[in-house]
């Protein structure tokens, strides 16, 4: 029953869903209308800048004996899931589907001091707290009757993603998820967060995309030199790694020719990209690949993160503009440049302000922040 | 009446006449129609006769209408109602010549009206369905009375018709689905009953199974014992005093009800019973703890105290009692029977068939039963689950299973607990979906089957009554979609007299001139083009309004700046018929500058003035700036013209021009006064009116001399100095040339493309109200604008064109490093932002960068200086979309989407009102937000 009876006397017509919908547009991006803006003088030089990102780069690659420590922790406990798997003996508190190394580890984007590898381990029975501390357990005790001398070092910590198993140089973050099957008929009092097992499901699928279509060399120092940026400016926080591998992506590889970028013009774009608003309410943005039913990916943060990182990048924009790179890469200077008042070359960099704000409070409360948000984004509800 | 009906004939003449070329063509066929009227000679008669034969004609409709009208008629009715109505008029006057020619009026105008009836008729039927036509007896009655009157508002009621026709049709079929919606509603209800008696024998038979066993007093009478029995809880008391509180005491009195009512079958089915105790327990392992139990040792000394009988220990089966699963499936089959039996009449074979499936399922569950006591063999799971609760001490008291969220104390009750069936069946969900546990239909799951059998039902039921809710809402909507094209019509109209200069890019629905798709019941309705209705849009369109220039002001710069032409034309000739006469005295100052030109630009004079005959000083006037490329704000007072001159500029030159100009306005503008100044630095004179609006245009001399001298020779310095003592100011004169080429670049460029040109007066605006924008100058804006929005690839509605060229300017497009605006209008690389100084580009990407985040969250009010306006009200299609939600909470669903075209021009019209006066307070803060 719909339609005519309820409705009062003549209203309006019901044209079945609205005509009119939201169509996200792409923001301007220089670098795919390149052939509108001819140079009207030379490029300038920016050789200083590709050392200075260079080097930026390899600071924060991690040495050779970290990449050891954790290839070595991740493949004794990548050997004894398997072990648990073939032969699970009287181990029952779960049953493993499945073991595969993900993040950041994997895709070979590791950073230095952040020795840490993520491993999602599938389990075909139902994830309960139990059963992941129990798996713990006995994965920490299988390492330590694998190799008697680690014990003392040897730790692992329950949490509420799985837990880590760390040694003296390196920690696996063993992440826990259970097969698709089992994901609607979770309690939220005795298993895990059915969020956290579909990101940890979510991981698998990227890092698998990652290999496919990223492994440009190009694309993992970008993503590095992103990561160390958001971790030194609040303002990036909001961005997700996953946000930040597919913007590296694109940045590098979404552009007329296909042919990757140089890092200095990538780097920039990534800027430029986000101060055109990539990722604001009413744009394009990034559409997951990993996800069905094309969803943003900056959909995940809230509308005031959305402003923080667009502002945050805006700023950061003009300050590389005017020849603030080593400033931006951390090499000089901190990260107040971003937030407050700098001066390059008598030229005044002031910060910007929020533009967000939120609604006024509405006696029906269905529409409060998401409402703005649902205007732009039918498909508002992800979880990256 | 009729008369009136005629004279509107008359007036339609032009319609009148092709509908007479293009009819007696088709209407060959309906010869015979004609002579069928005329036979009915008599006026009476004939009217009679005419208006009886509604039906006959309605069957010639088929023919008649598609003859007549498929010239006229239709191309009418592709249009709107109106235009639809208008041609129905047409198609109905040229109708009426028609039969008025063959033979006298009078006998045709039953004819006339009835023919009337039949195309408004048909022009309602049209969007309607098929089923319209085949009831036309009632309906062209109804219409005859109503439409008779005049032609043009008898179309439109015939329109009106169509809806309460409508809902006579609709409501008629409702009426006669009605009774079997009644039936079909009434079936489910004895399904139910039926559905239910099962259940209900099911427990009386229970009943009868056990209630024998027990003693069913209502009152336990008080015993002359010294001990204190009661016999319904089974115990004793210790005196009268505690005795009678017993009694009153709620324990008992809900054991006693319980009694009554008989043993509550327990949810398990089968259970173990200690008939001493009257205590039941799942499983043997719970029976046997009990009898081990205090408790029940306690009863049996009083019991043997008593001297009563004392059961034997072995179970008592509850459920199933100790019959053979033989007797079982009999009382089943006889429990079967009997509920068949009374309830057979009313429900037939669904009934049964419930019945069938009610018994067996008990059936199975009943062996179920005796085949759950007996395995319990089976591996304990969820060993981990299995919380254990110590105390102080570390003594282990009692046990908590996580997955069933129970206690127990006893180990021993753990272990079945482990075992048991619940706690399986929680692991089962909770832990190992792979965990086998066997199934039982229980009492709940047959209920969930009845449920979904008649939800079914419901189900079809509630089809059946869509389907004609569909056919209903169907009809209507055709009305709507009708209403709607009208509506765009009209707003298409209002676009065009908004935007005289030609709209900006293709308007926002279809041209009237282009055929419509065919219009065909069952397709689904489309609207052709999105319109600019994104509040982002709605914004700018409203801003837009807000700052083009009135009708009035346009005028009045209109009139001036051709007024100044028709002068300087006039100043020309002037000037070309002094010379000429006197060439002996313009020959030396012409033969001087000659000498001081270049050869080359010397032979192109000559050859110039072999064309032109005299030799013109001015040779002619542009219109450049704002004035030629459309970008006129409300409130500017100052337009440019550019005299292209023969030779170069010179004052003297200048002051002639100037001296003569106004005698020349006087002769052109009698009336008006005018007000002339010279402004040599600027090579320029300025005409001014008098009068409350002064308007002023600069009228610059200049001579495409300057430009080639520059472009030909690199030693322009040289050249420059053999000009003539008194020329104009050189860069004056070249800024002029410039706005002429960029005029031309405009009109070439930005004026085709969508929304560029509305956007461009957008930033104009922005440009003039906030400082910071200031040094952005307007060429540099124009360019930049069409480079963004033309790269886009795509049409851009004006909210989303605005926003792209913020986001060139975020992205640091004026930033350094760069590419720059490139001035397609010079011939070296220029950037056209040159002017813009570090500091002013950093500052305008900055506000841009604000502004950019502004818009995307929604407050595009403060970067246009406005207030927000707000969603219009009609917008009601938030069912599917959540977007509109906010919508709808204002949203009366009084107004017709057809409505909106005209309240979006009210509403904008009141914002403006506000916008006028807040426009102060806004600008404020789009200043204050950099």
């Amino acid at each position: 029953m719909r339609g005519g009876m309820i409705r009062p006397m003549g209203p309006g017509p019901h044209f079945g869903p609205k005509m009119k919908q939201f169509v996200p547009r792409l923001p301007f991006d220089m670098v795919l209308c390149e052939s509108a803006f001819p140079r009207v003088k030379a490029a300038p030089d920016e050789s200083a800048f590709t050392q200075a990102l260079l080097k930026r780069n390899a600071d924060l690659s991690p040495t050779p004996a970290e990449q050891a420590a954790v290839l070595n922790l991740v493949t004794k406990i990548q050997a004894v899931m398997d072990n648990l798997i073939v032969d699970p003996g009287n181990f029952d508190a779960c049953q493993i589907e499945e073991v595969r190394q993900v993040g950041s580890y994997k895709k070979g984007t590791m950073m230095t001091g952040h020795n840490v590898a993520d491993i999602v381990v599938i389990l075909k029975t139902l994830p309960t707290k139990e059963a992941v501390e129990a798996l713990g357990k006995k994965v920490c005790d299988d390492l330590r009757a694998q190799e008697p001398q680690e014990v003392l070092v040897l730790t692992m910590l329950p949490n509420d993603r799985g837990f880590e198993i760390s040694n003296s140089e390196a920690t696996v973050r063993v992440l826990v998820t259970t097969i698709h099957q089992n994901l609607r008929k979770l309690d939220p009092e005795l298993h895990l967060d059915q969020k956290i097992l579909q990101s940890h499901l979510a991981a698998i699928r990227h890092s698998r995309w990652f290999e496919e279509n990223a492994h440009h060399s190009t694309i993992k120092v970008l993503i590095r030199l992103l990561r160390d940026l958001r971790g030194r400016f609040e303002g990036f926080e909001p961005l997700s790694p996953w946000m930040l591998d597919l913007l590296a992506h694109y940045a590098i590889l979404n552009n007329p020719s296909r042919q990757a970028l140089p890092i200095n013009s990538a780097f920039r774009r990534c800027l430029q990209l986000l101060a055109a608003g990539l990722f604001l309410p009413g744009s394009a943005g990034i559409s997951d690949p990993c996800e069905g039913g094309n969803i943003r990916v900056h959909t995940a943060m809230t509308l005031e993160q959305q402003d923080l990182v667009c502002l945050t990048a805006q700023t950061l924009l003009r300050v590389l503009s005017h020849g603030g790179y080593k400033q931006i890469l951390g090499l000089e200077g901190n990260s107040s440049i971003a937030s407050e008042m700098s001066v390059w070359d008598g030229v005044v960099v002031s910060a910007l302000e929020k533009a967000y704000e939120k609604p006024p409070e509405r006696p029906p409360q269905d529409d409060d922040t998401d409402n703005m948000d649902a205007d732009d984004d039918p498909m508002e509800t992800t979880d990256n | 009446m009729y008369w009136s009906g005629l004279s509107a004939a008359a007036n339609a003449a032009a319609a009148y006449q092709t509908g007479q070329t293009g009819y007696p063509v088709g209407h060959t066929p309906t010869g015979t129609y004609t002579t069928q009227r005329a036979a009915g000679s008599t006026y009476d008669t004939g009217y009679q006769t005419a208006a009886a034969a509604a039906a006959t004609h309605s069957t010639a409709a088929g023919t008649y209408p598609s003859a007549a009208a498929s010239a006229t008629y239709d191309y009418g009715y592709g249009r709107t109602t109106q235009t639809a109505a208008a041609a129905a008029a047409a198609a109905y006057d040229s109708s009426k010549t028609y039969y008025a020619q063959p033979s006298t009026a009078t006998a045709y105008t039953g004819a006339d009206t009835h023919y009337h009836n039949k195309t408004a008729y048909t022009n309602a039927g049209a969007y309607t369905t098929t089923s319209r036509q085949t009831t036309p007896v009632v309906t062209p009655k109804t219409s005859y009375t109503s439409t008779y009157p005049g032609a043009a508002a008898a179309a439109a009621t015939a329109t009106y018709n169509t809806s309460p026709y409508a809902v006579q049709t609709t409501t008629a079929n409702k009426a006669t689905a009605l009774p079997v919606y009644m039936q079909q509603t009434s079936q489910p209800a004895t399904a139910v009953a039926a559905v239910k008696t099962p259940g209900n024998t099911w427990q009386t038979f229970k009943k009868q199974g056990t209630v024998p066993n027990k003693t069913q007093k209502p009152k336990a009478p008080p015993k002359p014992q010294q001990l204190h029995y009661c016999d319904v809880c089974k115990i004793s008391c210790a005196g009268p005093q505690t005795y009678r509180e017993h009694l009153e005491g709620q324990k008992h009195k809900k054991k006693e009800a319980a009694a009554k009512a008989g043993p509550t079958p327990s949810r398990h089915g089968a259970s173990l019973r200690c008939e001493l105790c009257d205590v039941t327990c799942t499983g043997a392992d719970a029976y046997a703890a009990h009898i081990r139990g205090a408790k029940h040792q306690k009863v049996v000394k009083l019991h043997q105290k008593l001297g009563k009988p004392i059961p034997s220990t072995d179970p008592v089966v509850v459920g199933g009692t100790t019959k053979t699963s033989t007797t079982t499936a009999g009382t089943a089959v006889g429990a079967k029977t009997t509920t068949s039996g009374t309830t057979a009449a009313p429900t037939g074979t669904l009934a049964a068939t419930t019945t069938t499936t009610t018994s067996d399922g008990k059936k199975d569950d009943l062996k179920e039963d005796l085949l759950d006591l007996k395995e319990k063999d089976v591996e304990p799971v969820g060993q981990e689950y299995i919380e254990e609760i110590k105390n102080e001490e570390g003594k282990v008291i009692s046990f908590n299973c996580k997955l069933c969220e129970c206690r127990f104390n006893d180990p021993n009750a753990k272990e079945m607990h482990m075992k048991g069936r619940r706690h399986r069946l929680q692991y089962k969900k909770k832990v190992n979906p792979e965990l086998v546990v066997e199934v039982k239909p229980s009492l709940r799951q047959r209920k969930l089957q009845e449920e979904k059998l008649r939800r079914q039902q419901l189900r079809e039921e509630m089809w059946r009554r869509r389907e004609e809710e569909r056919l209903l809402e169907e009809e209507e909507r055709w009305y709507w979609e009708e209403r709607r094209r009208y509506e765009e019509e009209c707003e298409y109209l209002d676009w065009c007299r908004r935007y005289p200069r030609g709209p900006p890019g293709p308007p926002p629905m279809m041209p009237p001139g282009m055929p419509r798709p065919p219009f065909m019941p069952g397709m689904p309705p489309m609207m052709p083009m999105r319109r600019p209705d994104s509040s982002d849009d709605r914004h700018v369109l409203a801003k837009h309004a807000e700052i083009y220039p009135k009708e009035e002001e346009l005028g009045a710069i209109q009139k001036i700046v051709s007024n100044t032409e028709k002068a300087l034309k006039m100043v020309s000739d002037y000037l070309a018929e002094v010379d000429a006469p006197k060439e002996q005295h313009i020959k030396p100052k012409a033969k001087k500058e000659k000498e001081e030109v270049p050869k080359d630009d010397d032979d192109k004079k000559d050859g110039d003035k072999k064309e032109d005959g005299p030799p013109r000083m001015l040779k002619g006037v542009m219109r450049v700036g704002i004035l030629a490329k459309g970008l006129l704000l409300r409130g500017d007072a100052s337009v440019q013209l550019v005299v292209l001159c023969g030779d170069k500029p010179t004052r003297t030159l200048l002051d002639r021009v100037a001296d003569n100009l106004p005698k020349q306005l006087a002769v052109v503008a009698p009336e008006d006064k005018y007000d002339i100044q010279r402004v040599v630095e600027e090579a320029a004179l300025v005409v001014q009116n008098i009068g409350e609006q002064r308007i002023s245009v600069n009228v610059t001399l200049t001579s495409p001399i300057m430009r080639e001298q520059l472009l030909h020779d690199g030693d322009s310095q040289v050249t420059a100095v053999k000009d003539p003592p008194d020329v104009l100011d050189k860069q004056k004169c070249l800024d002029a040339l410039a706005a002429l080429r960029h005029a031309k670049w405009f009109q070439a460029r930005a004026n085709g493309l969508q929304s560029c040109v509305m956007v461009i007066r957008i930033l104009r605006d922005l440009c003039q109200r906030v400082p910071t924008w200031g040094p952005l100058n307007s060429w540099a804006m124009e360019l930049m604008c069409e480079k963004v929005i033309a790269s886009a690839g795509q049409h851009l509605s004006p909210g989303d064109a605005l926003r792209r060229v913020f986001e060139a300017l975020a992205s640091g497009l004026l930033l350094p490093g760069s590419p720059g605006l490139l001035d397609p209008c010079e011939k070296d690389p220029i950037d056209a932002a040159s002017p813009l100084s570090a500091q002013e580009r950093e500052d305008i990407t900055a506000s841009a960068q604000h502004a950019l985040r502004l818009i995307a969250f929604r407050q595009i009010h403060k970067v246009l200086g406005m207030d927000p306006i707000p969603p219009p009200k009609f917008q009601r299609g938030g069912r599917f979309t959540r977007k509109r939600r906010r919508d709808n909470s204002t949203g009366e669903g009084n107004d017709s989407e057809g409505g909106d075209g005209k309240k979006d021009k009210k509403e904008d019209e009141d914002s403006k009102m506000d916008m006028d006066k807040d426009t102060n307070s806004s600008k404020h803060l789009m200043v204050e937000g950099h």
